[in-house]
């Protein structure tokens, strides 16, 4: 695959054809981990989509000035700096998601994708470059978790409930799924499975479309 | 000190809530690692070393220098928690690069064997993952000896899981696995079926 020439190409590398989850199999840990219902998912998306967004930033805006060999210092540093921030504030503002992610947050720190990124790109990029990026890397990090997660939701708990005490759930008919929900698929060897299959799948496809198109 | 409370901290690590197979720290390694028993193991091992020193040494740091300072010169213990997470990485990567030199000048043959691991374990989660679990359990913020039994203990059932994991490859390559699920897919059924198996244990002890 060529590499992404414009900042929209950059952009949707990440999202799809270079999808750091699915693709790169970078940052297993935590997309095993949060990955047991849709809510977790999309806040710990959040989070790394702030963290991977600044990291980026500050990166490439610091590209000139970084010594080769201090660089995965300060990538270090800076990371750990946002993710304190994003750590207190998912504390301050949606305290009973952050109890359920548990030390994922504060292990976004050493989460490769941040680093690959700012490895990869930032340090040689523009900031236009580098932020397209990491909302690309970001949102495709988010999308594979919401995947798996709405497949582990589902079928553990028999619906995905968001937010419920605004009142954002939905459950399928108790009497028709949730007698029979399959409680492993919440529990860790649910998110083995769902992942195994779900790159299965993903290779599958990138297979065929290998052959037939390029 | 109660002896039977310090195995059921070791036991609970190392088989009930296993670092890979409960919690899902070190999946990184336990897929790149995985290939070859002997590897795997070094990896194993390496890791328990590090994870042990840098539990003991972070827990230190919390205890012996974040609380107290920030309890006599800014009147809050808390005060400077804002700084772990900087200190828990900064100190893992010190951790490591000490380990290194020190293997390198008195046990090069054990520095020779764990190659080139040691600078990878910095960027392993399960070591990050141990501090920050000791640090948010009120069992272990108010003991070094059980915190470090965990630390090691962690280390252990991560050493333990990724070389079940190599055996089990060693063996795979010999079977036809379908193309898609090749590499990752298959190692991760297989880790599913592992866990499945360590989802035994989930009643002992407590």
């Amino acid at each position: 695959m060529a590499a992404p020439t414009t900042n929209l190409q950059q952009f949707k590398s990440g999202l799809l054809d270079n999808n750091p989850v699915l693709v790169q199999l970078l940052g297993m840990c935590p997309t095993l981990a949060v990955s047991n219902s849709v809510e977790n998912a999309l806040v710990m998306g959040a989070a790394v989509i702030f963290v991977l967004t600044m990291s980026n930033l500050i990166t490439s805006l610091l590209r000139n000035k970084i010594q080769p060999h201090v660089r995965i210092l300060i990538f270090t540093l800076t990371i750990a700096t946002f993710v304190t921030i994003a750590d207190l504030t998912l504390r301050a503002y949606v305290f009973e998601v952050s109890k359920k992610l548990g030390p994922f947050v504060p292990l976004i720190i050493v989460n490769c994708i941040i680093i690959a990124r700012a490895e990869m790109v930032a340090i040689k990029s523009s900031v236009w470059r580098s932020l397209a990026d990491a909302w690309g890397c970001g949102i495709g990090f988010t999308l594979a978790l919401c995947i798996l997660a709405s497949v582990r939701e589902l079928l553990g708990s028999g619906g995905i409930t968001i937010l419920r005490d605004a009142g954002w759930a939905w459950h399928l008919d108790a009497k028709v799924f949730e007698p029979h929900a399959w409680v492993i698929m919440i529990m860790p060897p649910g998110a083995f499975l769902t992942l195994g299959i779900v790159i299965g799948i993903v290779n599958q496809i990138r297979a065929r479309g290998a052959k037939g198109g390029a | 000190m109660d002896f039977g409370a310090l195995i059921g901290v070791f036991l609970g690590v190392v088989l009930v809530n296993n670092f890979v197979f409960a919690q899902f720290l070190g999946i990184c390694p336990f897929l790149g690692v995985s290939r070859k028993v002997d590897m795997a193991f070094g990896m194993g091992c390496a890791v328990t070393f590090v994870m042990t020193i840098s539990g003991v040494v972070t827990w230190l740091i919390v205890h012996g220098l974040l609380t107290p300072i920030g309890a006599k010169l800014l009147g809050n213990p808390g005060a400077l928690y804002v700084l772990k997470y900087v200190v828990f990485i900064m100190v893992i990567a010190a951790m490591v690069q000490l380990v290194e030199m020190y293997l390198k000048k008195f046990f090069p043959a054990l520095y020779t064997a764990f190659g080139v691991f040691l600078p990878l374990i910095t960027t392993n989660c399960a070591i990050l993952g141990a501090c920050l679990l000791i640090d948010m359990n009120e069992t272990y913020q108010s003991s070094l000896l059980k915190s470090a039994i965990f630390a090691f203990g962690g280390g252990v059932g991560f050493a333990m899981a990724i070389t079940i994991m190599a055996g089990i490859r060693e063996h795979l390559r010999y079977s036809n696995v379908p193309k898609a699920l090749q590499g990752a897919g298959i190692t991760l059924l297989t880790a599913c079926i592992l866990a499945l198996a360590f989802q035994g244990f989930a009643g002992i002890g407590k």
